[in-house]
């Protein structure tokens, strides 16, 4: 009961980033299945995807399509990409050394996030 | 145009399977960057691209290897459903600049987050919430 409460409020968590970011939202379950419920990697990797399997952005979806937001061509162009390239990234997370991998993600990552949180300012 | 919407695709994707995310994290900067898209319609946009289940491909091959808790994935769903919704209340709105920076901010936070899991690899199971096969 306990796990289930946790299940349920760590989709919550991933949901708000979700629909606040415009994001599938594993970026939040990932460390959250990792760190709290000491999940090990490729567990909490195939769990997050397991979560992002159904249509969970549907409500957050309309909000945004309300606000004329959507831009639907651009969108179903990206579809086959993400598709493809997910077994791709599957096979490669099995062979190579995801840790390092990770590592180099998230340097980029930071950098990323610096580069808008302060570029943002000068608009 | 379109080639290089595929090939921001394709590389969110190997994202989707290697990191297990949904790899908005890289669509919406790249929608913002390279298709000189405003932050809002990013992230709608980005939104509409994750709700097939693109990551079906990649959850197979996890499955392959036994790395799958469904019943902790299917409640997280649930949970998710509704989060969305409250954080797409709480965006729709902020001015696209603000929004930008609490992106960028939230990219930050994210590659921390990333970077302890990636350096941590086995955490002592200690808290109310265990994994399988423990009270």
């Amino acid at each position: 009961m306990k796990k289930t409460i946790g299940f349920l409020l760590a989709g919550v968590v991933g949901g708000i980033g979700s629909g606040m970011f415009g994001i599938g939202g594993g970026i939040v379950l990932v460390p959250i299945f990792g760190l709290l419920l000491a999940f090990d990697q490729h567990k909490a990797q195939g769990t997050s995807l397991v979560a992002l399997i159904p249509p969970t952005g549907l409500l957050a979806v309309i909000a945004y399509a309300k606000a004329g937001y959507v831009f639907w061509l651009t969108g179903a162009l990206l579809i086959p990409g993400l598709f493809l390239g997910g077994i791709l990234g599957a096979k490669l997370a099995n062979r190579i050394n995801p840790r390092r991998m990770r590592q180099v993600f998230a340097v980029l990552l930071f950098l990323l996030g610096a580069w808008q949180a302060f570029g943002a300012s000068k608009r | 145009m379109p080639f290089i919407v595929l090939l921001i695709g394709l590389c969110a994707g190997v994202l989707v399977g290697l990191l297990g995310i949904g790899g908005g994290v890289l669509l919406v900067p790249a929608m913002v960057h390279m298709l000189h898209m405003d932050q809002h319609a990013a992230q709608g946009t980005s939104l509409f691209v994750l709700l097939p289940p693109i990551g079906l491909g990649a959850l197979l091959e996890y499955r392959k290897k036994g790395d799958v808790d469904l019943r902790a994935g299917i409640f997280c769903a649930i949970g998710m459903l509704f989060g969305g919704y409250i954080g797409g209340l709480i965006a729709v709105p902020m001015s696209s600049a603000r929004l930008t920076q609490w992106f960028g901010v939230f990219l930050m936070i994210s590659a921390l987050l990333l970077w302890g899991k990636a350096s941590k690899p086995a955490p002592p199971p200690r808290l109310a919430i265990s994994p399988e096969g423990q009270p």
